[in-house]
């Protein structure tokens, strides 16, 4: 039809309208061919049979015309006979007449000639001896009566022999004394006639006289058995005189069939012919006409559904090519054209799609060109910035790596200098035996006051060298804040007093209260506030302030350093959080100080989740603020700031070197308590077993058997009580603490030991102060480390680690080996220390502490302890290397961040 | 054409008792033709194709008699070729839908037993037979088989039917001459020899109607009115023919009367050479005389008849609802050669009355 192509691609089964639209035109078409036909059909089917019924009734009279004939002629002939003149006959056999009538008429059977008066003067018969003048007197014969009244009479019909049907005709001649002649006639001749007439192909007509019995039926049966027909209605009604119906009559016949049925009678004899057909031939024209009308109806109906099915599908295609056009344009399908050509309002809306998507397709085109350019420029701006993230990235890992450098340099020299510090100052508490001199006691207390702020500035460096390598932790419990914050302020309320300074203390009720937070790393901080204000103050005085915002679980502590010092210019308000810096480079040579103090500060504030602030004015003075929030505590803290020494113990110490062991003995005994020395493990296990301790003071680093053994043999002994056991180590690292804390020992003193510290560590209760900072038994790698470096990096950049780490480590490894080998202790050190700044980066802690350990140990390290040390390291390695495998496998699959 | 044919045909058959029609008997004859001996026509025929029709017929005449001896046309003098004619005209196909069966009881009363009990044995639909003997026998060997006779003078008072109108039982027929005919015959002939003194009446007693006296009563009515003396000539076998017709050969002038009799039927030859012999005027009862050389005969023309009642046993009515039909017309035939043999003159009123005059 049109648009070929499209047609092709958009054939749908008919859907709705197809149907709705064949339905309703088929509908209509069959309502009106029916409707006609059925019109057509009945009026034809009345026509016909009024037509029929006329048809009928005039083969009726026809028929009955014929029979009229038929007598008429014999009547004719009868009263020709009648005329002929006397004398006709004188010279022959007077019989002779009548005998060529006879031969002339068949149906006559018999012909009598009477006189005027009735008597017979001559008689012919075909069945019985001719008579001539009997002068039989028939004058009271009805047929010489009949005859002499009328010009003719018709006997009734009477049967001879019981089945031959008869009737007496007789007419007279004209004149005065004319003759008159009867004649028999024998009415089987009428059965020819009436079987010769023709009722359509099957009908019969047969002949009923006056009385109602058949005479004359084209079936012999019938009119042989002489029936009686009056008995019938419609016979009955004819007698009678009714008029045949109009339409005809429609009834059974004698088979039991039913016909149409008229009649008509035959003049001058009262006769009845009865025409009947069978009504399956009479209405077989109707029948056929009905027939052809519904053939027409069925072919036209043929039609009119093929023409609908035509008319539907060209009504409903375009409709439905538009219908799937707009679902292709919806689709997305702005190339679709449609081709509908009928020429009406349905192609021009075909052609307002294909605009329409046209201009939806320009759309879209513009709007693609914009999108790429978008695309283009963002891809630009995008490499742009990944190169500065790059870029970034550098500059933070060559700052990362000098950060180490610096870090590794401070723990290094902190740590060279503590162990002979520890000696000094040890041989320095002991040289004041109480028999000095005033001089010597002062030079004394000078050389120990140098000693113990070493101490402090290494203690300082090394605390904030962990808090920078994060691996500083909170040791909290519970605490009386007012105690805490009193404290602080007595201890340097004398300092302050001695400077010429004034200082004020002014608490809140509410920091009366008992809260959970790490006290020391608290008192810490107060007292560098405290300090620097004391230190940088030439005049004037010190104020403190505190106080707590309560609320639900926690207090928030707001606690304020107030002086009247040298300020610090507002460019140096954040500078001064920094390492060694201090607010000019001139304050450091005037007031002293590591320039670390504040760094710390405000790094443990932060640790505690709080903030450390300042404001100041150069000149005028400076304000430290300190905020930070605490849980609130269970319960109250009683908590004696100097508790007096309890009671007497019995204290095992164990170290390898005689000068420790000296002091540490001195210590003790200082301290009122009862020390018993023993030199290695073994002794000290021996010890142990032998007499009770309450306190066992335990080297960590011992040549025969190490400290975490040595505890763990003594732990092994029946011993009651047990004794304490107490860790005496220099060793902050957390690989020990971790051996520490699995072979279950909590309390740990850092040498060089402190009177002060040991103490404190002899005197407390067991169980408290923890070290909560340990990490998990065996954990080889620290993973909040690496989680945070993990998110700082990216997945790929800590993948790329790793897979260095792999190579290089494995290199190390060899490299270390190769110099326990050789017995190089520098290039063992060396290459122990790449692996140990290798393993930081992605935080295999246990590795990274052991390799500082050998590198700080490798220069003292015999040729065994190297190759041992070597070993330890690789297999550490090994087994860090696949711990962080199995971490990174399934963190690299996607979503694991711990 | 041909499948109108079978409808047409078919449809005339169920139509139940038709008569002789002549558009549909002529329709009826073409189809026939066309039809063959085919199956199509089998069933277009209406008779069940399993079952040929079986009609029987049973004669007092001899086998080889003419009247007997089948042709290839079958002509409607005689009666049986009138019934085959008949009989196809309405359908019947002899050999197609019935077997046409004829026996013979010629030869004496044993072979008529055994003709009637072969019929009987046959089991036919119908069985025609030829005169009051035949039909009395057959009637006796069966009241089931329809029986058509073709002539019976006197069904009712041979005991053969209850009345005309409505015979009854499994017979039905035609009757012949009334009795009224004994006159006629001896008026006619008297016509045709006027001078006779006497006239002979030649009949079997054994085969004729009331042994003779059923016509007797109008024939001597007659004979007393015009002055003839009848004389009885019975005859027991062919052999008293002879004889019998001598004794009116001699004067006083005299002529005979051949009576209703199948005896006289099947010696017609005999008869017939005996009356030429003897130059004995004599009349007879059936046109089958003067085919053998007869003077004249006068009686009820032969007409198709027996067909008609043959088609509606066979298609199922009861004979005995069939009414005996009594004749309708009257022939007169006269051989003016045999009238000249005898030197008799043919009056005018003779010859006007003859319905066939031979030469």
């Amino acid at each position: 039809m049109n648009g070929q192509v499209d047609q092709g691609d958009l054939r749908t089964p008919p859907g709705k309208l197809f149907r709705k639209y064949l339905y309703s035109i088929v509908a209509l078409a069959f309502a009106a061919l029916a409707i006609n036909t059925a019109f057509d059909v009945w009026f034809s089917y009345r026509e016909q049979k009024q037509l029929l019924a006329a048809t009928q009734r005039e083969q009726a009279a026809s028929a009955a015309i014929q029979i009229g004939q038929f007598i008429g002629q014999i009547e004719n002939q009868v009263r020709w006979f009648a005329r002929l003149p006397p004398e006709l006959s004188t010279n022959e056999d007077e019989r002779l007449n009548a005998i060529r009538l006879l031969r002339l008429s068949p149906a006559i059977a018999e012909i009598t000639e009477l006189d005027a008066q009735g008597h017979e003067q001559v008689r012919v018969s075909r069945r019985v001896a001719d008579r001539i003048g009997s002068k039989a007197d028939f004058s009271g014969s009805p047929a010489f009566r009949g005859a002499n009244e009328s010009r003719a009479y018709y006997g009734p019909v009477y049967f001879f022999g019981d089945t031959e049907p008869f009737m007496t005709l007789a007419t007279r001649a004209a004149g005065q004394h004319a003759n008159v002649v009867v004649a028999e006639v024998n009415l089987r001749f009428i059965w020819d006639l009436v079987a010769g007439i023709r009722v359509g192909n099957t009908g019969k007509a047969y002949v009923v006289d006056r009385m109602g019995v058949l005479i004359a039926h084209p079936d012999l049966w019938p009119a042989l058995q002489r029936s009686d027909l009056s008995a019938h209605p419609d016979v009955r009604a004819a007698l009678d005189g009714v008029g045949p119906p109009s339409g005809g009559l429609v009834k059974e016949d004698f088979s039991g069939q039913r016909v149409l049925s008229t009649y008509a009678t035959v003049p001058s004899l009262g006769w009845l012919v009865f025409v009947e057909l069978p009504l399956s031939e009479a209405y077989a024209p109707i029948y056929a006409s009905i027939g052809r009308s519904t053939f027409l109806l069925i072919v036209l109906l043929a039609f009119a559904a093929l023409v609908s099915l035509w008319l539907s599908r060209r009504m409903t295609v375009p409709i439905q090519m538009l219908s799937q056009g707009a679902r292709r344009i919806g689709s997305g399908d702005l190339e679709l054209r449609l081709a509908i050509r009928t020429g009406d309002e349905l192609e021009a809306l075909g052609d307002q799609f294909n605009r329409m998507a046209a201009h939806l397709r320009e759309s879209y085109a513009t709007l693609e060109r914009k999108v790429i350019e978008r695309t283009s420029e963002l891809e630009r701006a995008r490499d742009h910035a990944l190169a500065e993230h790059d870029a970034a990235e550098r500059a933070r890992g060559v700052a990362v790596a000098a950060n180490e450098t610096k870090l590794r340099f401070l723990a290094v020299v902190s740590h060279e200098l503590r162990t002979p510090l520890n000696g000094v100052m040890g041989v320095l508490q002991l040289l004041d035996d109480g028999s000095l001199s005033e001089i010597q006691r002062r030079h004394l207390a000078t050389a120990a006051a140098s000693g113990e702020t070493l101490i402090a500035l290494v203690d300082a460096i090394l605390e904030y060298a962990r808090l920078e390598a994060s691996t500083e932790a909170l040791e909290t419990r519970d605490f009386r804040l007012d105690q805490l914050i009193e404290t602080a302020a007595d201890l340097m309320r004398p300092q302050a007093v001695g400077k010429g300074l004034s200082f004020d203390l002014a608490c809140d009720g509410a920091v009366g209260t008992t809260v959970h937070g790490d006290p020391v790393r608290l008192n810490r901080i107060l007292l560098n506030l405290i300090g620097n204000a004391i230190k940088f103050t030439p005049s004037g005085g010190i104020s403190v302030g505190a106080a707590a915002e309560r609320h639900d679980d926690h207090a928030l502590i707001h606690v304020t350093v107030r002086d009247t010092g040298i300020g610090i210019a507002a460019d140096m308000h954040e500078r001064i959080f920094e390492d060694f810096v201090q607010a000019d480079d001139s304050i450091a040579r005037r007031f002293g100080g590591t320039g670390l103090g504040l760094a710390i500060a405000r790094r443990l504030t932060r640790l505690m989740r709080g903030e450390l602030m300042v404001e100041s004015t150069p000149g005028v003075g400076s304000v430290f603020t300190l905020l930070v929030p605490l849980r609130l505590g269970a319960r109250g803290v009683a908590q004696g700031v100097q508790p007096p020494p309890s009671r007497q113990l019995r204290v095992l110490l164990v170290d390898d070197d005689p000068v420790n062991c000296e002091v540490g003995e001195a210590i003790l005994r200082r301290l009122g308590h009862q020390p018993t020395i023993a030199r290695n493990g073994a002794a000290a296990v021996a010890l142990a077993g032998e007499q009770p301790f309450d306190v066992i003071l335990m080297d960590l680093h011992m040549p025969d058997m190490d400290g975490v053994e040595a505890a763990t043999r003594i732990r092994r002994l029946p011993l009651q009580p047990m004794p304490r056991i107490i860790v005496v180590t220099a060793d902050v690292s957390r690989s020990t603490s971790e051996r520490l804390a699995t072979a279950g020992i909590t309390e740990v003193v850092s040498k060089p030991i402190l009177i002060s510290a040991l103490r404190e560590a002899i005197e407390d209760e067991p169980g408290q102060g923890a070290p909560a900072s340990l990490l998990e038994a065996g954990a080889l790698i620290d993973w909040h480390f690496l989680d945070d470096q993990r998110n700082l990096l990216g997945a790929s950049q800590i993948a790329k680690l790793h897979h260095l780490l792999n190579e290089t480590g494995e290199k190390l490894i060899a490299d270390i080996e190769a110099a326990a080998a050789a017995g190089d202790p520098k290039q063992l050190a060396r290459s122990a220390h790449q692996l140990g700044s290798a393993a930081s980066a992605l935080g295999l802690i246990r590795l990274f502490e052991l390799c500082r350990e050998v590198e700080l140990t490798a220069p003292s390290m015999s040729s065994e302890a190297c190759r041992d040390a070597a070993r330890e390291l690789a297999t550490l390695r090994e087994a860090s290397m696949n711990a962080l495998d199995n971490m990174l496998a399934p963190a690299q699959e996607g979503t694991a961040t711990r | 054409m041909h499948l109108a044919g079978i409808i047409f045909a078919k449809h005339f058959m169920t139509e139940g008792p038709a008569p002789a029609r002549v558009m549909p008997a002529v329709a009826r004859r073409d189809f026939i033709r066309l039809a063959g001996a085919t199956a199509a026509g089998f069933l277009a025929l209406g008779a069940t194709p399993d079952r040929m029709r079986i009609v029987a017929t049973l004669t007092a005449l001899s086998l080889e008699d003419d009247l007997t001896r089948r042709s290839m046309t079958e002509a409607a003098t005689t009666r049986l070729g009138g019934l085959i004619a008949g009989l196809r005209q309405r359908g019947w196909v002899e050999g197609v839908n019935y077997r046409f069966e004829i026996r013979s009881s010629f030869g004496g009363p044993d072979k008529l037993k055994t003709a009637v009990q072969e019929l009987i044995d046959l089991k036919p639909d119908v069985i025609l037979t030829g005169s009051t003997g035949e039909t009395a026998a057959v009637l006796a060997a069966t009241k089931t088989i329809p029986i058509v006779f073709a002539t019976s003078n006197d069904p009712v008072g041979n005991g053969f039917v209850e009345s005309l109108a409505h015979p009854g039982g499994n017979v039905t027929g035609f009757t012949s001459s009334t009795p009224e005919m004994g006159g006629k015959w001896l008026q006619l002939i008297r016509e045709a020899v006027p001078d006779i003194a006497r006239v002979g009446v030649l009949f079997n007693p054994a085969t004729t109607p009331g042994a003779g006296r059923f016509y007797l009563d109008s024939l001597e009515q007659e004979a007393a009115a015009s002055g003839v003396r009848v004389i009885l000539a019975p005859v027991g076998n062919s052999a008293e023919v002879d004889d019998a017709i001598s004794r009116f050969s001699a004067p006083p002038k005299a002529a005979m009367i051949s009576l209703v009799d199948s005896f006289l039927v099947v010696n017609r030859q005999t008869i017939i050479a005996a009356a030429a012999k003897y130059r004995v005027p004599m009349i007879y009862p059936f046109h089958y005389f003067m085919d053998a050389g007869g003077l004249m005969s006068y009686g009820p023309t032969l007409e198709v008849r027996s067909a008609d009642y043959v088609d509606l046993i066979l298609r199922g009515t009861k004979a005995g609802d069939l009414p005996v039909q009594s004749p309708r017309k009257y022939e007169l035939l006269i051989n003016r050669t045999v009238a000249k043999t005898l030197g008799l003159t043919i009056p005018f009123t003779l010859l006007a009355r003859a319905d066939e005059i031979r030469e």
